[in-house]
Protein backbone atom coordinates (compact mmCIF):
# COMPACT_ATOMS: atom_id res chain seq x y z
CA UNK A 1 0.00 0.00 0.00
CA UNK A 2 1.40 3.20 -1.19
CA UNK A 3 1.80 6.32 1.28
CA UNK A 4 0.62 8.54 -1.10
CA UNK A 5 -2.64 6.87 -1.82
CA UNK A 6 -3.07 6.96 1.97
CA UNK A 7 -2.17 10.81 1.85
CA UNK A 8 -4.55 11.53 -0.93
CA UNK A 9 -7.61 9.43 0.78
CA UNK A 10 -6.96 11.36 4.15
CA UNK A 11 -7.04 15.04 2.33
CA UNK A 12 -10.29 14.11 0.63
CA UNK A 13 -12.25 12.80 3.26
CA UNK A 14 -11.24 15.74 5.33
CA UNK A 15 -11.67 18.15 2.83
CA UNK A 16 -14.97 16.45 2.00
CA UNK A 17 -16.29 16.27 5.42
CA UNK A 18 -15.73 19.78 6.14
CA UNK A 19 -16.29 20.80 2.69
CA UNK A 20 -18.80 19.62 0.90
CA UNK A 21 -17.89 16.73 -1.73
CA UNK A 22 -19.18 18.55 -4.63
CA UNK A 23 -17.63 21.88 -3.41
CA UNK A 24 -14.18 20.00 -3.47
CA UNK A 25 -12.78 20.19 -6.69
CA UNK A 26 -9.61 17.65 -7.41
CA UNK A 27 -7.48 20.58 -7.62
CA UNK A 28 -8.05 21.31 -4.39
CA UNK A 29 -7.41 17.83 -3.39
CA UNK A 30 -3.96 17.50 -4.79
CA UNK A 31 -3.11 20.83 -4.12
CA UNK A 32 -3.59 20.40 -0.36
CA UNK A 33 -2.13 16.92 -0.27
CA UNK A 34 1.13 18.44 -1.97
CA UNK A 35 1.09 15.79 -4.81
CA UNK A 36 -0.27 15.63 -8.87
CA UNK A 37 -3.10 15.37 -11.00
CA UNK A 38 -1.32 11.95 -12.14
CA UNK A 39 -0.99 11.07 -9.49
CA UNK A 40 -4.09 10.76 -8.06
CA UNK A 41 -5.31 9.45 -11.22
CA UNK A 42 -2.79 6.40 -10.79
CA UNK A 43 -4.77 5.64 -7.83
CA UNK A 44 -8.26 6.29 -8.44
CA UNK A 45 -9.41 6.24 -12.26
CA UNK A 46 -12.04 9.27 -11.39
CA UNK A 47 -13.41 11.42 -8.75
CA UNK A 48 -15.89 9.57 -8.39
CA UNK A 49 -14.13 6.40 -7.60
CA UNK A 50 -11.98 8.61 -4.87
CA UNK A 51 -15.61 9.37 -3.09
CA UNK A 52 -16.34 5.62 -2.95
CA UNK A 53 -13.02 4.70 -1.49
CA UNK A 54 -13.00 7.70 1.30
CA UNK A 55 -16.84 6.46 1.80
CA UNK A 56 -15.38 2.79 2.64
CA UNK A 57 -12.81 3.86 4.58
CA UNK A 58 -14.43 6.45 6.89
CA UNK A 59 -17.46 3.53 7.42
CA UNK A 60 -15.03 0.89 8.24
CA UNK A 61 -13.21 3.26 10.87
CA UNK A 62 -16.54 3.89 12.57
CA UNK A 63 -18.08 0.60 12.71
CA UNK A 64 -14.51 -0.55 14.31
CA UNK A 65 -14.02 2.40 16.91
CA UNK A 66 -17.81 1.38 17.55
CA UNK A 67 -17.46 -2.41 17.60
CA UNK A 68 -14.52 -2.13 19.70
CA UNK A 69 -15.81 0.33 22.44
CA UNK A 70 -19.05 -1.93 23.04
CA UNK A 71 -16.97 -5.01 22.87
CA UNK A 72 -14.39 -3.71 25.20
CA UNK A 73 -16.56 -1.84 28.31
CA UNK A 74 -19.96 -4.39 28.13
CA UNK A 75 -20.86 -7.79 28.60
CA UNK A 76 -24.12 -8.57 28.34
CA UNK A 77 -26.19 -8.17 24.79
CA UNK A 78 -28.70 -5.94 26.28
CA UNK A 79 -25.87 -3.69 27.91
CA UNK A 80 -24.25 -3.00 24.85
CA UNK A 81 -27.83 -1.79 22.90
CA UNK A 82 -27.62 0.56 25.48
CA UNK A 83 -24.28 2.11 25.90
CA UNK A 84 -24.91 2.44 21.99
CA UNK A 85 -26.01 5.70 21.60
CA UNK A 86 -23.45 6.54 24.46
CA UNK A 87 -20.73 5.90 22.52
CA UNK A 88 -22.26 7.73 19.11
CA UNK A 89 -22.50 10.80 21.58
CA UNK A 90 -19.16 10.28 22.04
CA UNK A 91 -18.03 10.04 18.60
CA UNK A 92 -19.81 13.07 17.66
CA UNK A 93 -19.11 15.36 20.40
CA UNK A 94 -15.79 14.90 19.82
CA UNK A 95 -13.87 18.24 18.55
CA UNK A 96 -12.28 16.46 15.64
CA UNK A 97 -16.07 15.11 14.73
CA UNK A 98 -16.89 16.08 10.94
CA UNK A 99 -19.95 14.71 10.47
CA UNK A 100 -20.61 11.10 9.25
CA UNK A 101 -19.91 10.19 5.83
CA UNK A 102 -22.79 8.31 4.37
CA UNK A 103 -25.37 10.41 6.00
CA UNK A 104 -23.27 13.49 3.90
CA UNK A 105 -22.76 11.53 1.07
CA UNK A 106 -26.63 10.76 0.20
CA UNK A 107 -27.94 14.35 0.94
CA UNK A 108 -25.47 15.27 -1.80
CA UNK A 109 -26.22 12.79 -4.22
CA UNK A 110 -29.98 12.38 -4.01
CA UNK A 111 -30.45 10.29 -7.29
CA UNK A 112 -31.34 6.48 -6.65
CA UNK A 113 -28.79 5.29 -9.33
CA UNK A 114 -25.73 7.36 -8.56
CA UNK A 115 -22.98 4.69 -6.96
CA UNK A 116 -21.91 7.30 -4.39
CA UNK A 117 -25.93 7.60 -3.08
CA UNK A 118 -26.09 3.56 -3.91
CA UNK A 119 -23.35 2.93 -1.75
CA UNK A 120 -24.35 5.37 0.95
CA UNK A 121 -27.56 3.82 1.32
CA UNK A 122 -25.86 0.44 1.63
CA UNK A 123 -23.61 1.69 4.74
CA UNK A 124 -26.94 2.91 6.14
CA UNK A 125 -28.12 -0.60 5.97
CA UNK A 126 -25.50 -1.77 7.58
CA UNK A 127 -25.53 -0.14 10.13
CA UNK A 128 -28.95 -0.16 10.72
CA UNK A 129 -28.12 -4.97 10.00
CA UNK A 130 -25.78 -3.72 13.20
CA UNK A 131 -28.08 -2.46 15.51
CA UNK A 132 -30.52 -5.16 14.77
CA UNK A 133 -27.99 -7.64 15.71
CA UNK A 134 -27.36 -5.95 19.10
CA UNK A 135 -31.12 -5.80 19.61
CA UNK A 136 -31.37 -9.93 18.49
CA UNK A 137 -28.59 -11.17 20.35
CA UNK A 138 -30.72 -8.87 23.46
CA UNK A 139 -33.61 -11.45 23.15
CA UNK A 140 -35.70 -8.37 21.97
CA UNK A 141 -38.62 -9.81 19.92
CA UNK A 142 -39.23 -6.62 17.64
CA UNK A 143 -35.53 -6.32 16.64
CA UNK A 144 -36.81 -5.26 13.30
CA UNK A 145 -38.51 -2.64 14.40
CA UNK A 146 -36.45 -1.58 17.10
CA UNK A 147 -33.39 -1.67 14.78
CA UNK A 148 -35.30 0.89 11.93
CA UNK A 149 -36.48 3.00 15.09
CA UNK A 150 -32.94 3.80 16.34
CA UNK A 151 -31.37 4.27 12.89
CA UNK A 152 -34.20 6.69 12.09
CA UNK A 153 -33.63 8.43 15.71
CA UNK A 154 -29.27 8.21 14.82
CA UNK A 155 -29.37 9.62 11.73
CA UNK A 156 -31.81 12.41 12.16
CA UNK A 157 -29.41 13.37 15.48
CA UNK A 158 -26.75 13.48 12.72
CA UNK A 159 -28.36 15.33 11.00
CA UNK A 160 -29.40 18.15 13.21
CA UNK A 161 -25.62 18.10 14.20
CA UNK A 162 -24.36 18.29 10.78
CA UNK A 163 -26.47 21.93 10.54
CA UNK A 164 -25.64 22.97 13.58
CA UNK A 165 -22.51 22.29 15.96
CA UNK A 166 -23.33 21.51 19.48
CA UNK A 167 -26.97 21.02 18.89
CA UNK A 168 -27.48 18.50 21.74
CA UNK A 169 -29.54 16.46 19.36
CA UNK A 170 -27.56 13.57 20.44
CA UNK A 171 -28.44 14.43 24.02
CA UNK A 172 -31.84 13.96 23.56
CA UNK A 173 -31.10 11.10 21.12
CA UNK A 174 -29.69 9.31 23.93
CA UNK A 175 -32.59 9.48 26.15
CA UNK A 176 -35.25 8.67 23.04
CA UNK A 177 -33.34 5.40 22.56
CA UNK A 178 -33.37 4.76 26.17
CA UNK A 179 -37.63 4.91 25.86
CA UNK A 180 -36.91 2.62 22.98
CA UNK A 181 -35.11 0.36 24.11
CA UNK A 182 -37.25 -0.08 27.47
CA UNK A 183 -40.60 -0.04 25.84
CA UNK A 184 -39.22 -2.69 23.32
CA UNK A 185 -37.89 -4.75 25.82
CA UNK A 186 -40.80 -5.31 28.27
CA UNK A 187 -42.64 -6.16 25.30
CA UNK B 1 -43.31 18.06 -5.76
CA UNK B 2 -41.94 17.66 -2.59
CA UNK B 3 -44.69 16.98 -0.06
CA UNK B 4 -42.77 18.52 2.97
CA UNK B 5 -42.94 21.98 1.14
CA UNK B 6 -46.50 21.96 0.48
CA UNK B 7 -48.64 24.51 2.42
CA UNK B 8 -51.00 21.55 2.51
CA UNK B 9 -49.57 19.65 5.04
CA UNK B 10 -49.31 21.83 7.52
CA UNK B 11 -53.24 22.80 7.28
CA UNK B 12 -53.37 19.62 7.63
CA UNK B 13 -51.56 19.56 10.75
CA UNK B 14 -53.26 22.33 12.36
CA UNK B 15 -56.29 19.91 11.73
CA UNK B 16 -54.89 16.95 13.06
CA UNK B 17 -55.14 17.36 16.60
CA UNK B 18 -56.56 19.46 19.40
CA UNK B 19 -53.10 18.87 21.40
CA UNK B 20 -49.60 20.43 20.59
CA UNK B 21 -48.40 16.95 20.74
CA UNK B 22 -51.23 15.25 18.56
CA UNK B 23 -50.25 17.60 16.22
CA UNK B 24 -46.59 17.21 15.59
CA UNK B 25 -47.24 13.37 15.60
CA UNK B 26 -49.87 14.14 13.21
CA UNK B 27 -47.10 14.56 10.40
CA UNK B 28 -46.33 11.08 10.28
CA UNK B 29 -49.80 9.64 9.88
CA UNK B 30 -50.80 12.35 7.10
CA UNK B 31 -47.47 11.21 5.46
CA UNK B 32 -48.54 7.45 5.87
CA UNK B 33 -51.87 7.94 4.23
CA UNK B 34 -50.50 10.56 1.94
CA UNK B 35 -47.89 7.64 0.50
CA UNK B 36 -50.09 4.73 0.84
CA UNK B 37 -53.08 6.55 -1.45
CA UNK B 38 -53.32 5.02 -4.79
CA UNK B 39 -53.53 8.23 -6.68
CA UNK B 40 -50.05 9.29 -5.30
CA UNK B 41 -47.20 9.16 -8.12
CA UNK B 42 -43.39 10.12 -8.58
CA UNK B 43 -43.71 11.13 -4.22
CA UNK B 44 -40.28 12.61 -3.70
CA UNK B 45 -38.67 14.05 -0.54
CA UNK B 46 -35.27 15.89 -0.69
CA UNK B 47 -32.84 15.65 1.67
CA UNK B 48 -31.38 18.01 3.15
CA UNK B 49 -32.43 21.33 5.20
CA UNK B 50 -36.30 21.09 5.84
CA UNK B 51 -38.54 23.48 4.68
CA UNK B 52 -38.44 26.45 7.08
CA UNK B 53 -42.19 26.79 7.50
CA UNK B 54 -43.13 23.77 8.07
CA UNK B 55 -40.21 23.83 10.91
CA UNK B 56 -41.64 27.04 12.53
CA UNK B 57 -45.17 25.69 12.77
CA UNK B 58 -43.56 22.34 14.64
CA UNK B 59 -41.45 24.90 16.93
CA UNK B 60 -44.69 26.44 18.02
CA UNK B 61 -46.18 23.19 18.87
CA UNK B 62 -42.52 22.38 20.53
CA UNK B 63 -43.14 25.04 22.62
CA UNK B 64 -46.78 24.86 23.15
CA UNK B 65 -45.79 20.89 24.85
CA UNK B 66 -42.73 22.49 27.11
CA UNK B 67 -40.00 21.08 25.14
CA UNK B 68 -37.05 22.33 26.64
CA UNK B 69 -35.29 23.12 23.19
CA UNK B 70 -38.55 23.20 21.06
CA UNK B 71 -35.95 24.50 17.89
CA UNK B 72 -34.09 21.16 18.19
CA UNK B 73 -37.18 19.30 18.59
CA UNK B 74 -39.04 20.03 15.75
CA UNK B 75 -36.19 20.26 13.31
CA UNK B 76 -35.07 16.62 14.86
CA UNK B 77 -38.93 15.13 13.66
CA UNK B 78 -39.15 16.77 11.00
CA UNK B 79 -36.26 15.24 9.53
CA UNK B 80 -36.77 11.78 10.94
CA UNK B 81 -40.39 12.67 9.29
CA UNK B 82 -37.86 13.32 6.06
CA UNK B 83 -35.81 10.01 5.90
CA UNK B 84 -38.81 7.52 7.04
CA UNK B 85 -40.88 9.29 4.08
CA UNK B 86 -38.15 8.82 1.85
CA UNK B 87 -37.62 5.13 3.20
CA UNK B 88 -41.47 4.03 2.80
CA UNK B 89 -41.13 5.31 -1.17
CA UNK B 90 -38.14 2.61 -1.52
CA UNK B 91 -39.26 0.33 0.98
CA UNK B 92 -43.73 0.33 1.20
CA UNK B 93 -43.86 -2.99 3.57
CA UNK B 94 -41.41 -1.41 6.55
CA UNK B 95 -44.01 0.86 7.82
CA UNK B 96 -41.74 3.29 8.92
CA UNK B 97 -43.20 6.08 9.10
CA UNK B 98 -45.23 4.44 11.99
CA UNK B 99 -42.21 3.64 13.47
CA UNK B 100 -40.65 7.16 12.97
CA UNK B 101 -43.95 8.02 15.18
CA UNK B 102 -42.60 6.35 17.88
CA UNK B 103 -39.15 7.57 17.56
CA UNK B 104 -40.74 11.39 17.63
CA UNK B 105 -43.07 10.20 20.57
CA UNK B 106 -39.90 9.21 22.43
CA UNK B 107 -38.13 12.51 21.75
CA UNK B 108 -40.79 14.16 23.00
CA UNK B 109 -40.64 12.36 26.12
CA UNK B 110 -36.94 12.90 26.20
CA UNK B 111 -38.04 16.91 25.90
CA UNK B 112 -39.98 17.02 28.09
CA UNK B 113 -39.62 14.57 31.30
CA UNK B 114 -37.25 16.56 32.85
CA UNK B 115 -39.70 19.48 33.67
CA UNK B 116 -41.77 17.47 35.02
CA UNK B 117 -39.77 14.96 37.08
CA UNK B 118 -38.13 18.03 38.93
CA UNK B 119 -34.30 17.20 38.50
CA UNK B 120 -31.43 18.77 40.56
CA UNK B 121 -30.08 19.75 37.52
CA UNK B 122 -29.57 23.44 37.10
CA UNK B 123 -30.26 23.63 33.47
CA UNK B 124 -33.75 22.18 33.81
CA UNK B 125 -34.45 23.92 37.05
CA UNK B 126 -34.41 27.43 35.71
CA UNK B 127 -36.92 26.13 32.22
CA UNK B 128 -39.10 25.00 35.63
CA UNK B 129 -39.15 28.62 36.85
CA UNK B 130 -39.46 29.80 33.73
CA UNK B 131 -42.43 28.05 32.88
CA UNK B 132 -43.58 28.73 36.83
CA UNK B 133 -43.07 32.59 36.04
CA UNK B 134 -44.90 32.62 32.51
CA UNK B 135 -47.87 30.53 33.97
CA UNK B 136 -47.94 32.95 36.89
CA UNK B 137 -48.19 36.14 33.91
CA UNK B 138 -50.64 34.08 32.40
CA UNK B 139 -53.10 33.55 35.69
CA UNK B 140 -52.52 37.04 36.39
CA UNK B 141 -53.56 38.37 33.46
CA UNK B 142 -56.69 35.79 33.58
CA UNK B 143 -57.34 37.42 36.78
CA UNK B 144 -57.59 40.98 35.85
CA UNK B 145 -59.72 39.49 32.57
CA UNK B 146 -61.26 37.67 34.70
CA UNK B 147 -64.57 39.26 34.99
CA UNK B 148 -64.91 40.07 31.20
CA UNK B 149 -64.22 36.44 29.92
CA UNK B 150 -65.03 34.25 32.98
CA UNK B 151 -67.89 32.94 31.08
CA UNK B 152 -66.79 31.87 27.97
CA UNK B 153 -63.01 31.27 28.99
CA UNK B 154 -62.84 29.79 32.35
CA UNK B 155 -64.33 26.79 31.49
CA UNK B 156 -61.97 26.05 28.52
CA UNK B 157 -58.46 27.43 30.43
CA UNK B 158 -59.47 25.37 33.07
CA UNK B 159 -60.12 22.31 30.45
CA UNK B 160 -56.26 23.01 29.18
CA UNK B 161 -55.24 23.33 32.70
CA UNK B 162 -56.04 20.29 33.66
CA UNK B 163 -54.38 18.18 31.02
CA UNK B 164 -51.55 19.81 31.78
CA UNK B 165 -51.89 19.03 35.53
CA UNK B 166 -52.84 15.30 34.60
CA UNK B 167 -49.52 14.69 32.80
CA UNK B 168 -47.29 16.70 34.99
CA UNK B 169 -48.34 14.41 38.14
CA UNK B 170 -48.61 10.79 35.62
CA UNK B 171 -45.10 11.85 34.66
CA UNK B 172 -44.02 13.03 38.49
CA UNK B 173 -43.80 9.55 39.94
CA UNK B 174 -40.32 10.35 40.78
CA UNK B 175 -40.86 12.83 43.76
CA UNK B 176 -38.14 11.98 45.74
CA UNK B 177 -36.81 13.73 49.15
CA UNK B 178 -35.20 16.48 47.28
CA UNK B 179 -38.58 17.56 46.21
CA UNK B 180 -39.93 18.05 49.82
CA UNK B 181 -36.66 19.83 50.93
CA UNK B 182 -37.55 22.25 48.40
CA UNK B 183 -40.98 22.54 49.22
CA UNK B 184 -40.08 23.57 53.02
CA UNK B 185 -37.46 25.49 51.15
CA UNK B 186 -40.52 27.28 49.26
CA UNK B 187 -42.49 27.27 52.27
CA UNK B 188 -39.86 28.87 54.05
CA UNK B 189 -39.46 31.83 51.46
CA UNK B 190 -42.99 32.53 51.73
CA UNK B 191 -43.43 33.05 55.15
CA UNK B 192 -40.67 35.84 54.93
CA UNK B 193 -41.72 37.73 51.57
CA UNK B 194 -45.39 38.75 49.87
CA UNK B 195 -46.18 36.42 47.90
CA UNK B 196 -48.59 36.03 44.47
CA UNK B 197 -50.39 32.94 44.93
CA UNK B 198 -52.66 31.52 42.09
CA UNK B 199 -56.27 32.39 41.87
CA UNK B 200 -58.33 29.67 43.46
CA UNK B 201 -60.70 30.07 40.86
CA UNK B 202 -58.26 28.79 38.08
CA UNK B 203 -57.92 25.57 40.26
CA UNK B 204 -59.59 22.81 39.15
CA UNK B 205 -62.46 21.53 42.14
CA UNK B 206 -60.48 18.33 43.37
CA UNK B 207 -57.45 20.52 43.63
CA UNK B 208 -58.53 23.27 45.85
CA UNK B 209 -58.47 21.65 48.93
CA UNK B 210 -55.04 20.71 48.37
CA UNK B 211 -53.97 24.10 47.27
CA UNK B 212 -55.11 25.74 50.51
CA UNK B 213 -54.41 23.89 52.26
CA UNK B 214 -50.63 22.71 51.74
CA UNK B 215 -49.71 25.66 49.19
CA UNK B 216 -51.38 28.54 50.70
CA UNK B 217 -51.69 27.09 54.29
CA UNK B 218 -47.73 25.81 54.04
CA UNK B 219 -48.22 22.62 55.53
CA UNK B 220 -46.21 19.55 53.42
CA UNK B 221 -48.78 16.99 52.65
CA UNK B 222 -48.49 13.39 53.69
CA UNK B 223 -49.59 11.88 50.20
CA UNK B 224 -47.43 11.23 47.60
CA UNK B 225 -50.24 11.98 45.03
CA UNK B 226 -51.15 15.01 47.12
CA UNK B 227 -47.49 15.78 47.19
CA UNK B 228 -47.73 16.09 43.15
CA UNK B 229 -50.43 18.39 43.00
CA UNK B 230 -49.39 20.38 45.85
CA UNK B 231 -45.85 20.98 44.04
CA UNK B 232 -47.01 21.43 41.06
CA UNK B 233 -48.94 24.86 42.05
CA UNK B 234 -46.43 25.65 44.73
CA UNK B 235 -44.18 25.78 42.07
CA UNK B 236 -46.73 28.75 40.28
CA UNK B 237 -46.75 31.48 43.67
CA UNK B 238 -44.44 33.86 43.35
CA UNK B 239 -42.87 36.10 45.96
CA UNK B 240 -42.00 39.27 45.06
CA UNK B 241 -38.68 39.62 46.91
CA UNK B 242 -36.89 35.96 46.38
CA UNK B 243 -33.88 36.17 44.64
CA UNK B 244 -32.81 33.19 44.34
CA UNK B 245 -36.23 32.33 42.34
CA UNK B 246 -35.24 35.39 40.22
CA UNK B 247 -31.81 34.31 39.23
CA UNK B 248 -32.96 31.13 38.73
CA UNK B 249 -35.18 32.13 35.96
CA UNK B 250 -33.11 34.45 34.17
Amino acid sequence: MSGLREKILSTASDLFQTQGINSTGVDTIVATAGTTKMTLYKYFSSKELLILEVLKEGHQDFQTWLNDKLSANTKHPAEKLQKLFDYIEEWITSPDFNGIGFIKASAEFPKEDNPVHKLSAEQSQQFRQYIKQLATEANIKDADGLSLQLSLLFKGAVQAEHMQRGSDAVKYAKIAAKILIDGSLTR
Amino acid sequence: MDIFDSPWLINMLAKSSKTPQGRLLGLFDILNDWLKAPSFEQASVTLGAPNPLLISYCVEQAKSLGAENPELLAEHIVLIAQNAARHAITQPESNSLIHAKKVALALIQAQTQKTAITTNVKGSRSALYGVAASMVIVIGAAAIWAPMFIHSKSAQAQLVQQNQINTAINQNKALTAIDASRMYAKYEQMRQGTCQFPEVLQIPDEHKSIYLENVVGGKLPNDLADLGVANFYLEKVRCNFTPMLMAASK
